[in-house]
């Protein structure tokens, strides 16, 4: 029984490994949190990335001129007040005073010249943010708390996009001093969380910024970890090493494990995100309305959130959640009537046993059982759907702007600038990239117009003839509005989820 | 032996020239990073495309980017990641190593188990302890590496607490990724183990150092194990490079800031100087290590450099 030595050997290290492993247990300090991120940005310069994950984090870190929180409501940021002209083409900013920087430089009208001439110029050329601030033809320093930025052509999102991304205001002097790339892995801005250290591909921890102009945040330590395997993100959320699992991480399959954890909870809001079956309109069976319209109406499209997607999503009516400017509450989507779509297919003189081909992104487990429910619904009206997953980037990047699509493709959308005018253009105009196959001057015409108004009634009305009018051409089967899903530790307190990913966290406290 | 060394060498390097070349063409046909960059845009134009592109220094023809990418190899200069402009070398210098420690770590957890099971295997041939073994190590043989990985956190970081379920950090954070490593490398090596010491076994050495009268132990763990050092430490090496090759999926599941992690957000964002380095550097450890054992093996064993 000597050769047995070994075999105890193992035992004995494995339980000393537990002995050891018992005493150090994850234990907090008081007030610090621990954030779970699907998505490590690279960079934390504001021009660098269009990473929703980016705001996530980045949000404590830097301000903009304008803020936009929770509710979606734009106030002001680091300018207390502004004024459009009549004409749309200058806006002017007032500079709230007494604001430093983390690393004590002080921030005022040179720094947000310094912002957006570097923005708009041979740096921000090399990134991705550039292109939606192109509207912006200079920044004029007025005195030292007035700045004006002069427009090329009106932009009605401007004040929104001014609240996030490429807008952040930066430091001039340090970056100057340490140049772009140190910037790149030690941000500074004036937010209410200071950065303390940056590990590529593992996590980024902030403190607290105890001079922040609306007071100290609450928490004293945040900690970002980036984890993007759902399975792993939750192991994490369970075993209490993580406070808050942010979107797009948590599958809805996914939220039954986290409800049956008396220690977590899962924490939904309606998010940014839509999704809707768009038409090929030029070729085949779908270029005749009737037959789109037919196809919207066989789909029971409440049944599916019901069943498909636990109840975590809104049917939409155009292609636009609640929360987007441009939403009518009183438009109401074609009813689910399949003797109506079949009378209509008949009219149109479709066959039946006629086929479709659906695109959609091949690793998207959920939307995928939405289509095959989609395609049974349209087989009991005599339409034969096949279902072709594609990887992801290249439906996105090859397929769809390329032209190359089935009759049916998925489009999932969700400008965090929550404004249809993005929305619309990107889907209706013609040549757009998201627009392979449609071409109509009046959609055109509509979509420039708006863009014009300055006054906001009046553009929200526009939008909504826009969302109407795209909804009588049956451009798209509109699906419904994804709920943004967080998974959450009990002794999190305080917290707000937010739609469009950017979290500010300075109101939330742990026990 | 010179000539020996000088086409060894020459055809590790033909070997790695082949390797960057399909690679770097590969990549390639993934498609647009500029795309990529600006997915999340609203309105995006050709000319926004074009600039992008510049920056990233993909308006060049592929043999001028290729040959960049050669010429920074020899500086260990691999350009910087799309995703940030991070440099790669940066990336790399966190992600080697920790790759090469959990590819470590599973190594010695598979050797410690193995060696003694297998022992024991060799001993009791034919008997319940060896039958058991057997249908044990092909038990774990059987076992997909993310299922085994997801029980043992579902275990000892969920119900038990005892392990962090993921991340790199400190001796606690290896136990679980390298047991799942080292325990589906473990039921091929025990079987490896129980054949070649069934076969040193059975040789006259052994019947003499019995007769001797040794303690059973000394007999198999002296004399025996030693002998069966050579095959299997060759193995165990050899194995080491496919450890690296095949860390992807371990290291997704425990959030492992290694090359695997590395390679696979690449792929995604079609980061192209990251991937092309990963690969690039993987290729070069594996033909290193085997280019190592070829010339060990010429300098042991005349009979191989005159082939």
């Amino acid at each position: 029984m000597k050769t047995n030595r070994g075999i105890r050997a193992l035992l004995a290290a494995l339980a000393l490994t537990s002995a050891v492993a018992l005493p150090s247990l994850p234990a907090f300090a008081a007030g610090k949190m621990v954030v779970s991120s699907p998505q490590d940005p690279g960079s934390w310069d504001p021009i660098d990335t269009f990473l929703v994950n980016w705001a996530s984090v980045a949000t404590n870190i830097f301000e903009g001129l304008t803020y936009r929180g929770p509710d979606l409501k734009l106030v002001p940021g680091l300018a207390t007040s502004w004024e459009i002209s009549d004409d749309g083409m200058n806006i002017r900013f007032k500079l709230r005073e007494g604001v430093t920087f983390h690393n004590g430089e002080p921030f005022n009208a040179d720094a947000v010249k310094f912002t957006f001439d570097r923005l708009l110029g041979e740096e921000g050329a090399k990134g991705p943010q550039q292109s939606n601030y192109n509207t912006i033809d200079s920044v004029e320093v007025i005195d030292p708390t007035t700045v004006n930025f002069k427009m090329k052509e009106p932009d009605p999102v401007m004040l929104t996009k001014l609240a996030g991304y490429g807008a952040m205001i930066v430091p001039p002097k340090y970056i100057q001093e340490h140049g772009d790339e140190h910037f790149n892995t030690h941000p500074v801005g004036t937010g209410p969380f200071k950065f303390v250290s940056y590990e590529p591909k593992q996590n980024i921890k902030l403190e607290a910024n105890a001079d922040y102009w609306e007071g100290a945040p609450k928490l004293s330590e945040l900690e970002y970890r980036f984890i993007s395997e759902p399975s792993t993100a939750i192991a994490e959320l369970q075993a209490g090493r993580v406070d808050l699992v942010i979107p797009p991480t948590i599958p809805i399959g996914m939220i039954p494990t986290i409800e049956a954890d008396s220690n977590l909870a899962v924490v939904t809001t309606p998010g940014p995100t839509v999704y809707a079956l768009r038409f090929n309109t030029r070729d085949g069976i779908t270029k005749d309305p009737r037959v789109r319209k037919a196809m919207i109406m066989a789909v029971d499209r409440d049944a599916i959130i019901k069943t498909v997607l636990g109840g975590q999503a809104q049917p939409i009516a155009s292609f636009q959640g609640p929360l987007s400017f441009g939403y009518d509450p009183a438009m109401k989507p074609l009813p689910y009537d399949p003797q109506q779509a079949q009378a209509l297919l008949q009219e149109a003189g479709v066959a039946p046993g006629s086929t479709v081909q659906i695109d959609v992104r091949g690793n998207e487990a959920t939307f995928i059982e939405v289509t095959q429910a989609i395609a049974a619904y349209l087989q009991t009206v005599g339409i034969n759907a096949t279902i072709k997953p594609y990887e992801t980037n290249v439906l996105l990047n090859d397929i769809i702007p390329a032209g190359k699509t089935g009759a049916m493709f998925q489009q999932s959308w969700g400008g965090w600038t929550l404004d249809y005018d993005n929305t619309a253009i990107a889907m209706y105009h013609t040549g757009e990239k998201w627009n392979p196959y449609d071409s109509d001057p009046k959609m055109d015409e509509m979509l420039m117009a708006q863009r014009s108004m300055t006054d906001r009634t009046e553009r929200e009305k526009a939008l909504q003839a826009i969302a109407h009018y795209a909804a009588e051409r049956a451009l798209e089967m509109p699906l419904y509005n994804l709920n943004a899903i967080f998974g959450i530790n009990k002794r999190v307190k305080n917290f707000t989820p937010v739609p469009d990913s950017r979290l500010k966290l300075t109101e939330v406290t742990v026990e | 032996m010179l000539a020996f060394l000088v086409k060894r060498l020459l055809q590790a390097i033909f070997v790695v020239i082949a390797v960057t070349l399909i690679v770097s063409f590969a990549i390639r046909l993934t498609g647009d990073p500029a795309l990529m960059l600006t997915q999340g845009a609203g309105s995006v134009t050709e000319a926004d495309l074009a600039r992008i592109r510049e920056a990233l220094g993909l308006n060049e023809p592929f043999l001028v980017q290729y040959w960049n990418f050669l010429k920074g190899i020899l500086t260990l200069d691999f350009g910087r990641s799309f995703m940030g402009g991070t440099p790669v070398s940066q990336l790399l210098a966190t992600a080697l190593p920790a790759t090469l420690s959990l590819a470590f770590a599973s190594l010695i957890v598979s050797i410690v188990i193995s060696i003694p099971l297998g022992v024991k295997a060799a001993t009791a041939r034919g008997k319940w302890a060896d039958q058991a073994i057997r249908i044990l190590s092909l038990v774990g043989l059987s076992f997909p590496n993310f299922w085994l990985a997801t029980m043992l956190v579902l275990l000892f970081a969920i119900a038990l607490q005892w392990l962090p379920p993921s991340g790199m950090g400190g001796f606690l954070s290896y136990i679980l990724p390298a047991a799942t490593m080292g325990i589906i490398l473990t039921a091929t090596n025990v079987r490896l183990v129980r054949t070649t010491m069934l076969e040193t076994l059975q040789s006259q050495y052994i019947m003499v150092a019995r007769a001797k009268g040794l303690s059973e132990n000394v007999v198999l763990y002296k004399h025996a194990l030693r002998n069966c050092a050579i095959p299997l430490i060759t193995y165990f090496g050899l194995q080491f490079g496919g450890l690296l090759g095949g860390i992807v999926v371990v290291e997704r599941v425990f959030n492992w800031p290694g090359m695997g992690t590395l390679a696979f957000d690449a792929v995604g964002a079609r980061d192209y100087p990251v991937l092309q380095a990963v690969i690039t550097v993987l290729s070069l450890l594996i033909i290193g290590i085997n280019l190592l054992v070829d010339i060990a093996y010429g300098l042991v064993d005349p009979r191989v450099r005159t082939e």
